[in-house]
């Protein structure tokens, strides 16, 4: 191992572990938050099981909104929000409320554009066989979708990963803000160019489960 | 079995039905047809409230559709099967989870199932692809297992919306004889929305022509029975040339 890694291996390691806190928490948010915001997303279209130009509206603008931001500016943005709700604006665990709300934001559209996906005659054969909403949802949607939502929750982790590494603005550490802390700002590029082949790594690697799994499991 | 009395439904500025009078007689196959855009498939899916009319009465079995809650509605459907053009299947389940999920929706007892869904797909002629995915299926199987689908739950009423418009004629020979069955064995009340002469013709007792959104005429009918379709290269090369084809 390079030597430049191994006087850093600590930090690296603490560095990695903070990265997978922040992206893990993002992946937790995407999937109890933001599925079901894009499922109503879905739901409350026009001539959808639950039509509602009010609710998809005001979800609609939501999640425009929070995506448009700058991903710096949100951040700093939301400091009293995330004051408010961990006690402090800084850190790892303080890091993990704007990401969070970003990965709501950015998953359930993708939930959305999946469910989208499915053949209306499917609905309608789910309800023609007397299916309630939350029937179709689970029996009928998420089965027909799911490779659709695999895929889009890659895509999103990935994004996580990207927007994780700017969090060292607020003290959230990770990989990135480890590569422009010791790598960029102390002149160290071998070792900057480390933590990108990690990067680079860890990419490859979700993409790979991600598009594998998606495969398996659709039978279309 | 079903009256519909006064139904109107329009869609935007088009009005797709026009103040229909209708009833389909406990027991038998009753057809629709008419061209393209005549209302067939609305007035259809009228009858389980797929579509809401706007104004008039649905009634099934004694029960008006019109005046239910949903979960009411819900129920209501469950005792009608329906099938499709497209068929409809769930392609990331197997055939046996697409009969299941009908008994599911119905809280079948659940060590009835197994039983229920293998009966459902031996009536249909496909208790051997149970564990394979629609996908590997040609049309013909695709529909035998959207009908074994609307069966599982013993409907009283099946409703078919154009069943074997994306068929071949040697299939759709298949698949109305699989129907006719299904009446003449199990008394289910079929009615068939379809634009194909030979299939109103073949199976059903009476048949409504619908034209502009109404309903033109009803009609009783003598079932003719379903044409036996050979394909073979002699019946190509006869309807082809008018020639009957001996050893060439």
């Amino acid at each position: 191992m390079p030597e430049v890694l191994q006087r850093y291996e600590a930090e690296i390691w603490q560095a990695i572990g903070e990265t997978f806190a922040m992206v893990g928490m993002s992946i937790l948010a995407a999937v109890i938050v933001g599925l079901p915001v894009g499922t109503l997303l879905f739901l409350c279209r026009k001539e959808n099981l639950l039509e509602s130009r009010a609710v998809f509206s005001i979800l609609n603008l939501l999640v425009n909104t929070i995506r448009s931001f700058p991903f710096l500016l949100l951040v700093v943005f939301l400091i009293p929000f995330t004051r408010f709700i961990i006690g402090t604006a800084i850190g790892t665990a303080a890091a993990t409320v704007p990401l969070s709300i970003i990965a709501i934001a950015h998953y359930s559209r993708l939930v959305e554009q999946s469910l989208l996906d499915v053949p209306r005659g499917v609905i309608e054969a789910a309800k023609a066989m007397g299916a309630s909403v939350v029937e179709v949802v689970f029996k009928f949607l998420f089965v027909e979708a799911r490779s659709g939502l695999v895929l889009g929750l890659t895509t999103s982790i990935i994004s996580f990963i990207s927007y994780s590494t700017i969090m060292g603005v607020v003290g959230g550490g990770g990989i990135g803000d480890f590569a422009i802390r010791y790598g960029y700002q102390q002149f160290m590029t071998d070792l900057m160019i480390y933590m990108i082949i990690i990067m680079v790594i860890l990419v490859q690697c979700i993409q790979f489960i991600g598009t594998t799994v998606a495969r398996v499991i659709d039978k279309r | 079995m079903i009256q519909m009395h006064d139904i109107s439904k329009r869609f935007a500025d088009y009005e797709a039905i026009k103040a229909v009078d209708i009833e389909v007689n406990g027991g038998e196959i009753y057809g629709i047809i008419g061209a393209s855009g005549a209302g067939k498939s609305t007035l259809l899916r009228l009858m389980n409230l797929l579509e809401v009319p706007d104004c008039g009465e649905v009634v099934v079995d004694g029960k008006n559709l019109m005046t239910m809650k949903p979960k009411q509605l819900r129920e209501a459907r469950k005792s009608m099967g329906m099938i499709f053009q497209h068929f409809n299947l769930v392609a990331n389940l197997t055939i046996y989870d697409n009969v299941e999920v009908c008994l599911q929706l119905a809280n079948y007892p659940k060590h009835q199932r197994r039983e229920r869904v293998m009966e459902c797909l031996r009536f249909v002629g496909l208790a051997h692809l149970e564990k394979q995915y629609p996908q590997s299926l040609s049309g013909g199987q695709k529909q035998r297992v959207a009908i074994a689908r609307a069966l599982a739950n013993e409907p009283k009423v099946l409703l078919c919306d154009e069943p074997t418009s994306s068929l071949d004629p040697h299939t759709t020979a298949e698949i109305l004889a699989v129907l006719e069955e299904i009446n003449r064995t199990l008394g289910v009340t079929i009615v068939i929305v379809s634009h194909e002469m030979e299939v109103i013709q073949s199976i059903c007792h009476r048949v409504s022509v619908m034209a502009d959104g109404s309903v033109y005429k009803t009609i009783e009918l003598e079932p003719k029975g379903i044409p036996d379709v050979d394909h073979t290269p002699e019946y190509f090369i006869e309807k082809l040339t008018g020639e009957v084809s001996g050893d060439a």
